[in-house]
C-alpha cells in the first residue's frame, strides 16, 4: 500500500498571531505622575500657608492699631479717676493729721521732683 | 478710722465716692463698651488725632502723674464723645450691624468685614473719614480691603 505524498501546510489564512505580551490590567498612574502631582499639591498648600502668614501679620498689625487708637481715651478716664482718687486721699490724711504741727499732707519721703504713685491705700 | 485693711483679702470691693474736685471742669465720660470702641477705634484716631497726640505727649512729660493732663484728657474724652454721636446720628445702622457681628465674634475684625465695608463707606461719605492701618506694605491693599482673604469664618 502506498500513502500518497502531502505536504503539510499552514492552516488557509495562515497561523494567528502569538501572543507573547502579558495581558495585565492598567494599574492606575505611574510613580512619577503621582510624584509630581503630590509635588504640586504641597506646594501650592505652602504658597498658601506663606500668603496666610503675611495675612495673619497684617491682622495683627490692624489689631493692635485698634488698641493703640484707643489707648488716649481709657488713660484720660483712667486718669481722671486716679487722680480723683488721690485728692480723696490727700483730703483724708489733711483731716487725720490736721493736729500735728508742721505735717504736709501727701508729701513724698523721696527728695525730688518725680512723680510716684501711692503703694498702699486705706479703706475707711 | 484710717486702719489699713489689705485690698487683695478684702471681702467687699474698694470703692472711693469721693467726687472730682471742684476745681476740675465735670466732663461726661464716653461709656462705651468694648465692641463699639473696637468698631470706631480707626474713626477715633482719624478724628481725635491732634488731641490724641497732644494728650499722650503731655502723658510723655509728666511722667505719670495723673493730674497733671486733665485737661488734654477731657479734650480727648469730648472729642470721642463728639465722634460717637456723629457716627449715630449718620451711620447709626451700619454702625450698629459692625459692633454687634464684632461681639457675636469674638471681637475679630477678620469676621465682620461686610458691616465693616459698609461703615467704612458710609463714613467717608458722610464725614470724610477713613480706616488707614499705619505701617501697612506700601503698594498693597489694606488688609481690611482684600477682595479674598485666606482667613475667614467658616460660614462667609
Amino acid at each position: 500500500m502506498s500513502i500518497p505524498y502531502r505536504q503539510d501546510m499552514p492552516p488557509p489564512g495562515g497561523f494567528e498571531a502569538v501572543r507573547y505580551k502579558r495581558n495585565l490590567p492598567f494599574r492606575g498612574p505611574s510613580g512619577l505622575a503621582i510624584l509630581g502631582a503630590v509635588t504640586a499639591v504641597c506646594a501650592y498648600g505652602f504658597y498658601r500657608v506663606g500668603k496666610g502668614n503675611l495675612e495673619r501679620r497684617e491682622l495683627q498689625r490692624e489689631k493692635v492699631w485698634s488698641r493703640i487708637h484707643l489707648v488716649p481715651l481709657l488713660l484720660a478716664e483712667g486718669d481722671r479717676d486716679a487722680y480723683r482718687r488721690q485728692e480723696a486721699m490727700l483730703e483724708r490724711e489733711r483731716v487725720i493729721m490736721k493736729d500735728v504741727k508742721d505735717w504736709e499732707p501727701g508729701k513724698s519721703v523721696y527728695n525730688g521732683p518725680r512723680y510716684r504713685s501711692v503703694e498702699s491705700i486705706v479703706i475707711l | 478710722m484710717g486702719i489699713f485693711h489689705n485690698p487683695a483679702t478684702s471681702s467687699n470691693p474698694y470703692k472711693d465716692d469721693t467726687p472730682l474736685p471742684d476745681s476740675v471742669p465735670k466732663v461726661q465720660e464716653l461709656g462705651v463698651t468694648s465692641a463699639p470702641l473696637k468698631s470706631a477705634a480707626f474713626f477715633i484716631a482719624a478724628y481725635c488725632k491732634e488731641y490724641n497726640e497732644d494728650f499722650m505727649l503731655c502723658k510723655n512729660e509728666a511722667g505719670g502723674d495723673p493730674g497733671r493732663c486733665l485737661k488734654e484728657g477731657r479734650r480727648v474724652t469730648r472729642c470721642a464723645t463728639d465722634l460717637i454721636n456723629k457716627m449715630r446720628e449718620n451711620c447709626f445702622e451700619q454702625f450698629e450691624a459692625h459692633w454687634d457681628c464684632l461681639e457675636q465674634n469674638n471681637q475679630e475684625y477678620f469676621a465682620c468685614r461686610k458691616p465693616e465695608r459698609k461703615l467704612n463707606q458710609c463714613m467717608f461719605e458722610k464725614l470724610g473719614l477713613t480706616k488707614t492701618i499705619p505701617g501697612s506694605p506700601v503698594g498693597q491693599k489694606q488688609i481690611h480691603e482684600v477682595e479674598n482673604p485666606i482667613y475667614t469664618t467658616l460660614q462667609r
